[in-house]
């Protein structure tokens, strides 16, 4: 009657039985006793327990899958109807298929997006008394009006289409301050609801100087030459540069401020960092030159520690001379035998120095050039990586130097570049605020070319914000560092 | 239903290109009737002769013209039939020929989709330089030989970017005859940025160029098709090939079939070998590429290396001694890119750019999609090309779009129906359909 047992299978294939029954077969027998049917109360539910078979088989329903509900109630009838659209003008009947049971007579669905959009006429009278303009004749305003009504505003194709015999060539910009001039004209001289007049006005408010402008700069960025475009990002990393300056040069003139006066230069005593009073000192301290004073001094203590401490026997030595064996202590100080400061046994081939993130390219390079492979120490003994850590050190060292040689040098270059600036021409406005000027028009309706504008100068315009904010924070210190004090102040509190 | 802007008044939708004509239901994903524009006839001198032949679809086409045989559809100018000459109706992608489209239009809807015109509203597509008079023809036909109920004329680059999902596109359309550039912002051309170039048909000649002429791997390609072949047999890969022609055939195959025949050769050999290379030309490159086998129906057959390539630059550029002998030579995909972007609002390009559709049988060309792509990237800061995988919607995307549209039901209210049509007469085309 039923499938194959998992039994039936085992002896086809001649396996043993197991001596426990299946697992999946006690779970699966299990589970429907285990939740608690619905009707019974809990704890009448504990008293009866899983070993009520009984009642639980009268109270759970068996559990089958449930049938779809496939729209319930038979099919339903479909027609092939044919159907008015009121949107049209014409008496033209479609047919399409629709239930049996709607109303037959109900408006087509579609016609209510037949939507227009308002739009503004004049007539002979109001043209000649608000509307006359030098530049446009009365046929043409109305080839306009006709052209705009035609394509529901759509500027593009209105400006793409416009043709008018006879006119002058006129520019999407010509035809829009007409249209919308046009249109405060009537707004403002037609008696209507008072109260909106000031939106609607706005609503029509086109500046065409603005606009052409805007243009002109939008065509101007696209036609950047490949040599403008570096220049620009030559300046932009300038700038960028120029801000670091400043603010190493405000840190180091706070710290001064602070080793010279103490508490009384009002500073905190912490170093104040852009991400918080306990921000990374290792990453302040990270291309400052004053910092870079000793790249000569080993900086792990790998090897300070194999310096023998414990006085040894002449034999031991002796020994260890001749089998080259060089005895260390671990590096924990006397009189310290704490867990933490035990050191474990490592291979040494595991404390290779590795140069720093940021110089690793240029390390490797010159390492490069010398022929040798940092990666890799075929045989890291005690002296190999001694000369290795040192060599390692005095590439870095002089990668980090040649940094520094490069930066004055640019500071230099830049400083006789401004030099030069400003003996041959008089103080003049930066391209770049001739860019921010371009930036300004924007009006509401024309943030896709807002986006447009603002793909690269958008940043550089950032830029100078920041730069002018670095300035004067710069330049009014006090300012900054009462802030900070208050900061640091409000961090101490806490901590007490 | 209505949830989806679509309702269904069992439209049709015709697309008629210069490779093959499409008729089908609106809201369907594929045309059904798929054929040739290209159709065979015969002179009326001839008539009674052929009147005896296995030609299965001129007893259906209608009267034929009197002065020849017509022979439309797959069974059209694909058989050999003695002194069939082949035509087109078409050329740079407009109709010319308008005597002929009645006789294609009613093949397609009464032997292939078996419906009756009179019932169904149809659209019908035509490229954005399409001539007023031309449309105008075109709703002639509909309204006075098919008797159609309503009638709509819409243009194939909306129809396209409407296939891609896209109100506003810059719709790159590389068809048979012609690679046209529209700049279509909601809905509409901008007319002033429409450009089209024959240069499919450049590239077609350059292929045929290079296979009928020696070059250093094989010698010049007899292109012969099946039909005129008797036998052959298999040979070396490079060497001579061993084949009898079918000479009672040959002798009464008329000139314009032969070049059909020899067309359809070349365009095969361009699907299944020529390409594109991804990054510019570079001979280095080229060569790097794998080599491709084929066999002509001559039973010759060779590896073809750099030389597929060549024939897919020229979509890109065209060599210094090619513009030196030719002055007026079609141009190139990224000329009339540039070329429709200028004549744009600077305000637009950027949307345009970013919205690039990619359609046309044409641009099925093995790697064109990622070489545009390149071209695109390197000039422009931000573009994102629209290439559907899928083949099929490539070489019909404008009458998948035409699908779409007509199945609207927004829609319904722009054709152009029977009543407009005899109250208004041609005028309502051009006032209609934008």
């Amino acid at each position: 009657m039923s499938g194959a047992s998992a039994a039936d299978v085992r002896s086809i294939l001649s396996l043993p039985s197991p001596s426990t029954p299946a697992p999946s077969q006690s779970k699966k027998a299990a589970t429907p006793l285990a939740r608690k049917p619905s009707g019974i109360s809990r704890e009448l539910y504990s008293l009866i327990g899983p070993s009520a078979p009984t009642l639980v088989a009268q109270v759970a329903k068996p559990r089958l899958k449930q049938k779809p509900n496939l729209g319930g109630g038979g099919s339903s009838k479909w027609v092939w109807r044919s159907f008015k659209n009121s949107a049209r003008t014409d008496g033209l009947e479609l047919g399409h298929w629709v239930k049996a049971n709607t109303d037959p007579d109900a408006e087509y669905p579609f016609a209510r997006y037949n939507a227009k959009s308002p739009d503004y006429s004049y007539s002979e009278d109001e043209y000649t008394k608000f509307l006359e303009d030098p530049e446009w004749t009365k046929e043409e305003t109305d080839y306009l009006f006709n052209l705009i009504r035609e394509y529901d505003s759509r500027f593009y194709i209105v400006n793409d289409r416009y043709d008018f015999p006879g006119g002058p060539p006129r520019s999407m910009e010509d035809l829009k301050d007409r249209y919308y001039s046009v249109c405060r004209k009537l707004i403002r001289n037609r008696t209507g609801d008072e109260a909106s007049k000031p939106q609607l006005l706005s609503n029509f408010h086109f500046d065409k100087e603005r606009e052409v402008m805007r243009k002109k700069y939008l065509l101007s960025l696209e036609n950047r030459t490949p040599k403008e475009l570096a220049e620009e990002e030559a300046l932009y990393i300038e700038l960028k540069r120029i801000e670091q300056n400043e603010k190493h040069f405000k840190q180091d003139r706070d710290r001064l401020l602070r080793t010279l006066l103490g508490a009384e230069s009002g500073l905190p005593d912490l170093p104040i960092d852009e991400d918080g009073p306990l921000g990374d000192p290792k990453k302040r301290r990270r291309g400052i030159p004053s910092e870079l004073d000793s790249p000569a001094t080993p900086s792990s203590s790998l090897f300070a520690s194999a310096i023998p401490r414990r006085a040894q026997s002449a034999k031991s030595a002796a020994e260890d001379a001749l089998h080259c064996i060089q005895r260390t202590d671990g590096i924990m100080p006397a009189g310290t035998t704490t867990k933490t400061a035990h050191q474990a046994a490592y291979l040494r081939s595991f404390r290779v120095p590795y140069p720093k993130a940021a110089v690793a390219a240029r390390v490797t390079q010159i390492s490069g050039e010398l022929g040798i492979s940092l990666s890799r120490l075929v045989m890291p003994t005690r002296d190999t990586l001694m000369a290795h850590e040192s060599l390692l050190e005095t590439i870095t060292s002089l990668v980090e130097l040649k940094k520094v040689a490069d930066r004055v040098d640019q500071e230099i270059r830049t400083a006789k570049m401004r030099l030069g600036m400003r003996e041959s021409e008089p103080p003049a406005e930066g391209p770049m605020d001739v860019d921010e000027d371009g930036q300004a028009p924007d009006t509401p309706g024309e943030g896709r070319a807002h986006s447009v504008v603002s793909t690269r100068s958008g940043r550089s315009r950032k830029q100078t914000g920041t730069t002018n904010d670095r300035r004067s924070m710069s330049v009014s210190s006090v300012d900054t560092s009462a802030t900070s004090t208050t900061r640091a102040g409000t961090k101490r509190q806490k901590l007490g | 239903m209505v949830q989806y802007g679509g309702d269904e008044v069992s439209a049709l939708v015709l697309d008629i290109g210069t490779s093959t004509l499409r008729a089908g239901y609106a809201g369907d994903d594929t045309p059904k009737a798929i054929i040739p524009t290209s159709y065979g006839f015969l002179p009326v001198a001839r008539d009674g002769d052929v009147a005896m032949t296995e030609a299965d679809t001129e007893a259906d086409t209608a009267p034929p013209r009197d002065e020849s045989k017509l022979f439309i559809g797959q069974h059209g100018p694909s058989v050999w039939r003695e002194n069939m000459q082949i035509g087109n109706p078409m050329s740079e992608g407009l109709i010319t020929d308008f005597k002929m489209i009645p006789y294609m239009v009613r093949h397609a809807l009464k032997n292939v989709l078996n419906c009756k015109a009179e019932e169904h509203p149809i659209l019908v597509t035509e490229p954005a330089w399409n001539t007023p008079a031309n449309r105008e023809r075109m709703a002639e036909i509909m309204f006075e030989e098919f008797q159609v109920p309503a009638f709509y004329i819409a243009n194939t680059g909306v129809l396209n970017a409407f296939a891609a999902g896209k109100g506003s596109a810059l719709v790159i359309d590389i068809g048979h005859s012609t690679a046209s550039v529209t700049p279509v912002v909601d809905g509409f051309v901008l007319r002033k940025g429409l450009v089209h170039s024959a240069l499919p048909q450049l590239v077609y000649a350059h292929a045929k160029h290079t296979l009928i002429t020696a070059s250093h791997n094989h010698p010049p390609i007899q292109l012969f098709s099946h039909q005129l072949i008797a036998n052959k047999t298999p040979v070396e890969s490079g060497a001579g090939p061993r084949f009898t022609l079918r000479e009672d055939r040959f002798a009464k195959t008329t000139p314009s079939l032969a070049s059909h025949y020899e067309n359809r050769e070349v365009e095969e050999w361009i699907q299944s070998v020529a390409g594109v290379l991804d990054q510019g030309w570079n001979d280095q490159a080229a060569s790097q590429r794998p080599v491709r086998h084929y066999e002509f129906p001559t039973g010759f057959n060779t590896y073809f290396g750099p030389e597929r390539f060549q024939v897919g630059e020229l979509f890109f550029a065209h060599s210094r001694e090619l513009v030196a002998s030719n002055p007026h030579l079609p141009r190139t995909i990224p000329a009339l890119i540039s070329q429709a972007l200028m004549a744009c609002d600077p305000d637009m390009r950027q949307v345009l750019m970013g919205n690039v559709v990619l359609a046309g049988g044409g641009s099925l060309f093995a790697g064109l999609g990622e070489r545009l792509n390149n071209e695109l990237v390197r000039n422009f800061p931000h573009v994102k090309i629209h290439a559907p995988g899928n083949p099929a919607e490539r070489r019909y995307g404008s009458w998948l779009g035409g699908s779409i549209l007509a199945s609207l039901g927004t829609f319904h209210q722009l054709w152009i129906s029977r009543e407009e049509w005899q109250e208004h007469g041609k005028p309502i085309v051009a006032q209609r359909c934008k």
